[in-house]
């Protein structure tokens, strides 16, 4: 923005029209550029909550939208302004989720039992989170990592089928197939913290 | 496309509303007619509310600064970590180690996973405590370099090397031990002709994931750090963020060379 006020009031009477050519290109280069960032910074809202359904842990989670930011800033050409930021940005946090899934899973399988603390069912809670909600985010973490995402993707983050498709790389019929699934899982693991929770209520 | 047969499957259908609008009076009274899925499309639904309010509130969280000032670093810079080969060997080294040292690896401070950003925190207020020592800014000199690597790494855990920034301008002053929560950590300290000073600084973290570069500003300095085979780096100096980046480049390349090359 700085750029265009140098343009118009600065004083440029010896400019050829060449070169006025060239800022003008380059003012217009720095200026999708920073529509294209302006639009990335404004899904970070959306992008924390998807990762924190994710991965539960609050700083894990934002090292994965980090991640995704930088990897999204390195990667500007790949993205047309046409496109919705948000499905672009959900493809590129999709891939480094799945990577790390597989690290994780690599590491858990090498490592003695007593360590595996890569994807617990029971994770510390996280400050301010109530018994309630603690119980929807322990659900989700029973749920398979790539039945998760499809589930999130459609209900809590609104995308079609057909969109939740293309960030996650599968047939739209693997979507339906995986939230269906989710769903079933989800309904059991809230099942059992509610009698969990009865339970405690009762031995008081 | 009066009266198609409804199944469970277009439950899921009608709740993620891809269920064509005219359907919808059908499906509606083929769930009257089966109550069992009627209770159960209610209470999917009722998961899905729970959900959406549970993680509603993430919406107002305020954002982080070291998501919304994320730099926009161009690709070639941010050659980190992330390569496939060198990870895969890592992940040998750990597998390798972990096997090995398995019980002893048990009983240390596996249950609290170090954040980068607490490595980069931890790595500054080091700095700018240390840098800004006229006399006692290391605590083995460069001159026992051999002494002071050996020591180190015995004490963090891991095998280390004091990084070759001559190329870059920067020699090795020497390096101290540090306290980082549980664990021990290294320091070592660099001095330019100028003697502008930067320092690299290793914590073991063995259930840390791996991270890309990242930069932290914080008290007049800036570090880039990651998370890589298990330890937590940082690279530390108040000199130019292009400066630093090449840096911890450099820094990765050899660190990460003595680890992998320590264990196979």
């Amino acid at each position: 923005m700085k750029r265009t006020t140098e343009l118009a009031t600065g004083p440029y009477p010896q400019l050829n029209s060449d070169s006025l050519t060239i800022r003008a290109a380059e003012h217009g280069f720095r200026s999708d550029m920073d529509d294209k960032r302006r639009a990335i910074l404004a899904e970070i809202p959306r992008l924390r909550r998807y990762a924190r359904a994710l991965l539960r842990d609050r700083d894990g989670a934002d090292d994965l939208v980090q991640d995704s930011l930088e990897r999204a800033f390195s990667r500007l050409d790949n993205w047309r302004s046409g496109d919705s930021p948000q499905r672009w940005l959900f493809t590129i946090m999709h891939n480094l989720f799945i990577d790390q899934k597989r690290r994780a899973l690599r590491r858990k399988q090498a490592l003695p039992l007593s360590q595996d603390v890569g994807d617990s069912i029971v994770s510390p809670p996280t400050q301010f989170e109530s018994v309630v909600s603690r119980e929807v985010f322990d659900a989700l973490q029973t749920i398979a990592p790539e039945r998760r995402e499809a589930l999130l993707l459609v209900a809590v983050e609104g995308l079609t089928y057909a969109e939740a498709a293309t960030v996650l790389g599968i047939p739209t019929g693997t979507v339906m197939s995986r939230i269906a699934r989710a769903r079933e899982e989800l309904r059991a693991s809230l099942d059992d913290a509610a009698r969990r929770r009865t339970i405690r209520v009762v031995e008081k | 496309m009066t009266n198609r047969e409804f199944s469970e499957s277009d439950i899921h259908l009608a709740l993620d509303n891809e269920m064509p609008v005219e359907e919808r009076p059908a499906f509606e009274r083929w769930l009257e007619a089966h109550p069992d899925m009627q209770a159960r499309s209610h209470r999917f639904a009722a998961d899905r509310d729970r959900l959406r309010e549970t993680l509603a509130g993430i919406l107002d969280e305020p954002v982080p600064p070291r998501l919304s000032g994320v730099p926009l670093i161009p690709e070639e810079g941010m050659k980190g970590p992330p390569r496939l080969f060198w990870r895969s060997l890592a992940a040998a080294a750990i597998l390798i180690v972990g096997g090995l040292g398995g019980f002893i690896l048990g009983r240390m401070n596996w249950e609290t996973p170090l954040s980068g950003a607490s490595v980069a925190d931890r790595a500054i207020a080091a700095h700018v405590l240390y840098a800004s020592e006229k006399r006692h800014v290391v605590e083995v000199g460069a001159d026992q370099k051999d002494h002071l690597v050996g020591w180190l790494s015995k004490r963090v855990g891991v095998r280390l090397v004091a990084p070759d920034f001559s190329g870059a301008g920067f020699e090795l002053v020497g390096g101290r031990l540090l306290p980082s929560a549980h664990q021990a950590a290294a320091q070592f300290m660099y001095q330019d002709r100028a003697g502008a000073r930067i320092s690299v600084y290793v914590v073991r973290d063995p259930g840390s994931h791996e991270t890309s570069f990242r930069l932290l500003k914080e008290n007049g300095a800036r570090a880039f750090y990651w998370l890589d085979n298990g330890c937590g780096y940082a690279v530390t100096g108040s000199v130019s963020q292009n400066m630093l980046l090449t840096l911890a480049n450099l820094a990765y390349a050899q660190l990460d060379a003595a680890i992998t090359g320590g264990s196979s």
